[in-house]
């Protein structure tokens, strides 16, 4: 299992590495950055429950699923091209294996993004002179809830990148389900269960906003997280199981 | 008698109810390179997917060491090195890396493995290129050091010289060839090429349309073939009613002239005849692509050779 995952890792460390340390949480932290200049200015303290929900909506709904979705297609993407699918399952590894260590590797990386999150955002607190009451469990709660709850929408892209001999489409259909991620937390009926969404829903912390789907208990929305990941993983691992290749 | 190291009975494959392999009995020996013949489109590649486990037969056994496919799949994988249709690689990677990132999905192979099998198919000094750079012949010559990393038992090749020019052509036959004798594998080698799986196989199955049309040595294959002669002569249909009436069985195409061979008198015979008859002879050839001949009769002239 080490083994693979270390395969893995020679196979995508370069667009890994590019996109952990450039892209993602430091475009996030930038827009937060812009949005506490326009309202907080240099009041007293640092807001931190104010900065990481307004940093929970601005990179929980977006940034969160639209990386999640391009790991899972990074994971697949060195398989498609050039008959690596035929060249992997040709040894002597499990199918199943493949397909855990896949995900299992898109998970880390998701974790490790949001390490890179928190970390920003300390960074940025400090900076603006925040110091004493840093509420670490509103903050490390945000960040593995909204681990946990993008591993669903992980789940359902490596069964869509891994079906598909295509980098591009899955991603295109998860650019396309994310943008319209809050409209749809207006609603409280459905936004639960909007895998694209589900991030957010777990990053923001408790009463921050009163409007559509924030105000879910978190119980109802892991109760929902754990089902629909149970529901993807099965049917994407299953469908790999038994493709040709 | 030993088992044989790979054994088919009764494979077949359906596709959208059509099928793609149908009833495929085959075995192969150890120590042999064995050539699958087929057209294009014959049912080669299914085959070898399935038995390397990518593909699932619809029925039939296949037994590889004596082994179940289905059932012991990844114990008989661990003996066996492959390259698929086009060669496998990571373009991103060095060829070095490339084999790093198979071995690390291996039992107990060395690192110093790589180097070695670098060498062997002569990359060892393009091994820290990105191998997106290569040219198709390299790309091949790696897909065959990957399959060769595990020192397999059983190399099983799917048209290793597609796409190669003829230099590459001729250096990938002499590198499959020499693998029996110094490495101690068995080879299974597909190509739709007639001349290609003359020259390297000891063993031919011929596929057409997903039927096992012809399993033996190549020298049975060979001895089928019935070589002729060819009479280039400036009258041919003189020549073939003269030969006719002299009792010689003679064919005429309205362009050229055949007998089927005798004796060396005997062709010395017809060309005095000839001769005496005052008819220019131009050339006397025995025709030797009657292999050609029998490979397109048995897949009924399908597919290009």
């Amino acid at each position: 299992m080490l083994r693979m995952i270390r395969s893995e890792w020679l196979k995508t460390r370069r667009l890994a590495k590019w996109l952990l340390l450039g892209a993602a949480p430091g475009s996030a932290i930038l827009t937060v950055l812009f949005g506490l200049s326009l309202d907080i200015g240099a009041t007293a303290d640092f807001p931190w429950k104010e900065a990481l929900a307004l940093g929970a909506v601005l990179y929980g709904s977006l940034l969160l699923p639209l990386l999640t979705g391009v790991y899972a297609a990074i994971v697949c993407r060195y398989e498609h091209f050039g008959g690596g699918w035929k060249q992997l399952l040709a040894l002597p590894v499990s199918r199943t294996q493949v397909y855990m260590v896949k995900l299992a590797y898109v998970a880390g990386l998701i974790a490790f993004t949001q390490v890179l999150f928190l970390a920003l955002l300390l960074l940025l607190g400090a900076m603006k002179g925040g110091t004493g009451s840093i509420p670490w469990a509103t903050m490390l709660s945000a960040a593995c809830g909204g681990w946990i709850a993008s591993l669903p929408l992980a789940a359902l892209q490596l069964a869509v990148s891994s079906a598909w001999t295509s980098f591009a489409a899955p991603l295109a259909v998860n650019v396309a389900f994310t943008l319209p991620n809050m409209l749809v937390a207006n609603s409280e009926t459905y936004a639960p269960y909007y895998p694209w969404l589900q991030p957010m829903l777990a990053m923001t912390p408790g009463n921050a906003y009163q409007f559509g789907a924030f105000g879910l208990s978190p119980l109802s929305l892991y109760a929902v997280v754990f089902g629909s990941f149970v529901l993807f993983l099965g049917a994407g691992w299953g469908a790999f199981f038994r493709r040709s290749f | 008698m030993n088992e044989p190291i790979v054994h088919m009975e009764g494979l077949t494959k359906k596709l959208g109810g059509r099928a793609v392999v149908d009833q495929v009995n085959a075995s192969v020996e150890k120590g042999d390179i064995y050539g699958f013949l087929g057209p294009n489109g014959a049912g080669k590649t299914t085959t070898i997917r399935m038995l390397l486990g990518l593909s699932r037969p619809t029925s039939g056994s296949i037994r590889i060491f004596g082994r179940d496919i289905r059932r012991e799949r990844i114990a008989v994988l661990r003996k066996v090195g492959s390259l698929v249709e086009y060669p496998s690689y990571y373009g991103h990677l060095s060829a070095i890396e490339n084999l790093e990132a198979v071995r690390r999905l291996m039992h107990d192979v060395p690192r110093s493995r790589i180097d070695e099998v670098l060498s062997v198919v002569r990359l060892a000094k393009d091994a820290n290129r990105q191998v997106k750079g290569y040219s198709l012949g390299m790309k091949q010559r790696l897909g065959i050091a990957t399959a060769m990393l595990g020192r397999p038992e059983l190399l099983v090749l799917d048209e290793p010289t597609n796409g190669l020019d003829p230099a590459g052509i001729l250096e990938m036959r002499e590198l499959i060839k020499s693998l029996p004798a110094e490495q101690g594998v068995t080879v299974i080698v597909s190509s739709h090429l007639l001349s290609e799986v003359e020259q390297m196989a000891t063993r031919v199955g011929i596929i057409s349309k997903g039927r096992m049309l012809f399993e033996d040595t190549i020298v049975e294959l060979r001895r089928k073939a019935r070589s002729r002669i060819v009479f280039g002569v400036s009258d041919p249909e003189g020549a073939w009613r003269l030969l006719l009436v002299c009792g010689y069985r003679a064919e005429w195409d309205r362009v050229k002239l055949f007998v089927e061979p005798g004796g060396d008198e005997e062709v010395a015979a017809m060309v005095a005849e000839l001769v005496r008859h005052e008819h220019a002879v131009y050339r006397v050839e025995e025709e030797r692509a009657s292999l050609e001949r029998i490979f397109l009769d048995m897949t009924r002239g399908e597919g290009s050779l």
